[in-house]
């Protein structure tokens, strides 16, 4: 069964660069602008994988991996944010919301398969 | 890779629009809106665009993007206060941002020092120890000034350094290896892996059951669970972990790899790799050994709970049953709120499908389109002339055709519109860029931003708005100290507007300057020989001056507006796209620049009408009535030119024909239809031809594409009976009649027709 990942950021070269790894990797991907519109797509699609920026308008990504995580529904789902080298102290925060792993970005298709793997069934 | 390179192509056109919101942003903390909103989303401008650029590797870019995004970071966590210097500092970082972006593209270079000095001050507003001012004023010695960044390094295992100074709670436990190692020479490839997960484990959705999986990509394991501990079922607290795992694992691979496999888990577990020696018989008992954290009670597992403990990963069940420190009804509640805001338009989400065509697609469909505009016009034309009544059915059918085929043309003409946004945005910097050079003190206000229009005209207002714009400030607006003598406020305002107009677009550029000083462009324009000295003109037409070839002021030349580029090249560029360039001016009170331009270049509504056997189209914009001449009304002025009194005025009387060479000699105007024209200035002339043919909308064909630029013929079409007609400049035929007698037409291009 194709296995659907979620993405959610603001920048659409981003999410246009996660659609090209994952689609060819054989993913369904559905895309999310920010974390208030992440959460409505998750109810629409439920995503087997999300990944996730940090920095968004309305909703950022500490607040939307904490709503996921909360909900009993999706809180199961495993959660990648994406992050920078030069910022260890957001990847440190987005564990403490709940996140399960974490993409450097920028990241190649393969380190960004290879994630997904790591926590998806 | 055509995917990649498209998605480059995205990132320009987001880089533009997060460049504009991050200027959008700044103007606006200029003006004291310095909320939390406003600050977030500059920072998120400048950080996206880092983003990309990253995954791109275009490594200039990421280092002024990165200290430009530290100093941001510290605006917004108010680290640093906000002040208008700041914003000032800003804005010009964002404008040498904007020339990354563009070098990033291969547009243009970046002015490297520039940029140095630019870093060099924005660091110097973090960095406390460094006086801003000073170190602002002197850009140049900060030359290592990237220190402190780190370049981006692709691959995920370097994360996992940044751990070590994280302060997890996890310290790798590898003292005993060197000595197994040693016992075990035979056995290096073996390893022991103990893993005893605690809860975060499992609330972050990561699984035991995927670490085994991963571990054995690295080489066959064994793994063994000790459910020692677990509780029975009564004690189940079903959030908690209670297993152990052991894996012996074989494998080439080192430490390292192992390791990384437990990446995302660091801190959530208890880990332990030993490189295990013992022989595989002695594994089991070794592992309790090593790895049971408790080995004091061993005990037996209650048979009763083995099913559950079994389930190689547990999260599954442990995520299932509620989770008592947060009620799921509240948990719900903040997630369906913002569900019923409506996504921003702009952004279209997954849930709105965008397609992206090739733009070529889209310019056959409005070929195709044009084609059947012309072939629609074409069976009309032939029912006509089988003399069918109006209200046959034919006619009526053939009615209903025209109509659908108008709405078609309007709803493809319509994929290609867009805001003007794109051409506007450009501007508040051009605008600073130009004061600051001209020392005068400008404000831009922009209206009418969301006006479209189509693409192929877009692209190319930006030149002649650049124009404008640096032409009112260079020239219009006074400096600081005029405007305060004046009574002015010494900040002059220049107004930047677009709007629709009788399907046309109008550009406005408006400044509170001091007017166009008529006496001086009388002088130069008579200096320079453009008109005779004994002429008398209205104040409309000493201000359109301006726009003659060969008037740009010389004596005034500046790095601004002088660049060899005069107001008359304005004029034809806009021209060149069907448009109108017209000037007001009030003495003291500034001046108005105002161009309008057809919403599309493709088709045009014209007056079919014959001059010495030719046919020709004039633009039916241009054309204010059409009347058949009295002999009584025509009166002759000079030598060979003539008037019509049309009311309570006179109109010069302009033979077309004659104007475009094909006859040498007028008829009488009273034989033919004379079509009151308007051009561009307001200035209105008779124009003669020998008969009307009526309406069309025709298909504009490029003359100079095909051919060369004809003066006094805007373009070209193909009529309904599949002949060529030119396309008249109603404004280029009314000043080569004003110019005196007109320069030999090109024969060949009315033998080519």
């Amino acid at each position: 069964m194709t296995r659907t990942v979620l993405t959610v950021d603001d920048s659409r070269t981003m999410r246009d660069m996660l659609r090209m790894a994952l689609s060819g990797a054989g993913f369904n991907v559905v895309e999310a602008v920010d974390g208030e519109h992440g959460l409505e797509v998750l109810s629409a699609h439920r995503p087997d994988v999300i990944i996730t920026d940090i920095n968004m308008p309305k909703l950022d990504g500490f607040g939307f991996i904490e709503a996921v995580r909360v909900d009993d529904d999706y809180r199961a789902i495993p959660i990648l944010v994406l992050t920078t080298e030069s910022d260890p102290g957001k990847k440190q925060r987005a564990r403490e919301a709940g996140a399960t792993g974490w993409i450097v970005k920028p990241f190649n298709p393969e380190k960004l398969v290879e994630a997904i793997r790591r926590v998806a069934a | 890779m055509d995917e990649l390179e498209a998605i480059k192509v995205t990132f320009f056109q987001e880089c533009e629009e997060l460049l504009a919101d991050l200027e959008g942003g700044l103007l606006a903390m200029q003006d004291g809106n310095d909320d939390g909103d406003t600050v977030n989303a500059v920072f998120r401008a400048v950080h996206s665009i880092k983003g990309g650029a990253g995954a791109f590797g275009l490594e200039p870019l990421v280092r002024f993007a990165h200290v430009f995004e530290t100093l941001l970071d510290a605006l917004r966590s108010n680290e640093i206060p906000g002040t208008a210097d700041l914003t000032a500092v800003l804005l010009r970082a964002s404008d040498v941002l904007a020339d990354h972006v563009s070098a990033a593209r291969g547009l243009g270079m970046v002015d490297m020092d520039a940029s140095a000095a630019m870093a060099a001050e924005l660091k110097a507003w973090t960095d406390p120890s460094a006086a801003p001012i000073a170190a602002a004023a002197a850009p140049a010695e900060a030359e290592p000034e990237f220190e402190g960044f780190t370049p981006i390094v692709i691959g995920a295992d370097d994360g996992m350094d940044d751990d070590d100074d994280l302060g997890f709670d996890f310290q790798p436990m590898t003292i005993s290896l060197d000595a197994q190692a040693a016992d075990v020479a035979v056995l290096d490839n073996v390893w022991t892996v103990s893993i005893r997960p605690k809860s975060d484990l499992y609330r972050k959705a990561n699984e035991t059951g995927l670490l085994l999986r991963e571990l054995a990509r690295l080489g066959p394991i064994q793994a063994t669970l000790d459910d020692s501990a677990l509780p029975t079922l009564e004690f189940l607290d079903a959030e908690a972990a209670y297993v152990t795992w052991s894996v012996r694992l074989e494998t080439e691979q080192g430490e390292e790899a192992i390791r990384e496999v437990f990446e995302f888990v660091d801190g959530d577990c208890e880990l332990e790799i030993t490189r295990g020696a013992a022989p595989v018989a002695d594994v089991l008992a070794s592992l309790m050994d090593v790895a049971l954290p408790e080995p004091a009670t061993p005990v037996e597992a209650p048979i009763a709970v083995a099913p559950v403990a079994e389930a190689p990963p547990p999260a599954p069940v442990a995520v299932s049953a509620p989770v008592p420190a947060t009620p799921p009804v509240a948990a719900n509640a903040p997630a369906a709120a913002p569900a019923a805001k409506p996504a921003q338009i702009e952004v279209p989400g997954p849930g709105q499908s965008v397609i992206r065509v090739d733009p070529e697609r889209i310019d056959r469909l409005i070929d195709l389109v044009g084609e059947l505009v012309i072939n629609q016009a074409m069976l009309a034309q032939r029912v006509g002339e089988y003399g069918i009544a109006p209200s046959s059915n034919l006619a009526m059918g053939l009615d209903e055709l025209e109509q659908l085929t108008r709405e078609i043309q309007d709803s493809v003409m319509a994929i290609r519109a867009q805001p003007v946004k794109s051409v506007f945005q450009r501007m508040p910097r051009l605008v600073r860029e130009v004061a600051n050079m001209t020392g005068k003190q400008a404000r831009l206000v922009m209206d009418g931003e969301n006006t479209e229009v189509d693409k192929t005209v877009i692209e190319r207002l930006a030149d002649p708005i650049t124009h404008m714009l640096r032409n009112a400030i260079d020239h219009g607006l006074e400096s600081p100290e005029e405007r305060k003598a004046a009574g002015k406020n010494p900040e002059g305002v220049v107004r930047l507007a677009a709007l629709h107009r009788s399907g046309r677009i109008v550009i406005e550029v408006q400044d509170d300057g001091k007017g166009i000083n008529r006496e001086r462009v009388l002088s130069i324009a008579v200096k320079k020989g453009l008109i005779s000295p004994d002429l008398t003109l209205t104040d409309e037409e000493i201000d359109n001056l301006i726009f003659l070839p060969g008037f740009s002021t010389a004596d005034k030349i500046s790095d601004v507006s002088g660049r060899g580029v005069g107001m008359d090249v304005v004029k034809r560029s806009v021209q060149a796209l069907g448009g109108r360039i017209s000037i007001a001016s009030r003495p003291g009170l500034g001046s108005t620049f105002t161009l309008s331009l057809p919403l599309t270049l493709a088709v045009l509504d014209g007056m079919v009408v014959d001059v010495a056997g030719e046919t020709l189209v004039i633009p039916l914009a241009c054309i204010v009535e059409s009347l058949r001449p009295k002999a009584e009304e025509i009166r002759p002025l000079g030598p060979t030119g003539s008037v019509l009194a049309v009311r309570d005025s006179f109109v010069p009387l302009i033979d077309v024909g004659l104007t475009l060479n094909y006859r040498d000699r007028s008829p009488p105007p009273t034989e033919g239809v004379v079509l009151l024209v308007e051009g561009e200035d307001g200035s209105r002339a008779a124009l003669v031809a020998d008969a009307i043919h009526g309406q069309r909308q025709v298909v504009i064909k490029s003359l100079e594409q095909n051919y060369q630029q004809v003066e006094g013929v805007a373009a070209a079409t193909i009529l309904g009976d599949g002949r060529v007609a030119l396309i008249l400049d109603v404004d280029a035929v009314i000043n080569l009649r004003r110019r005196g007698p007109p320069p030999p037409a090109d024969p060949t291009l009315i033998a080519a027709e």
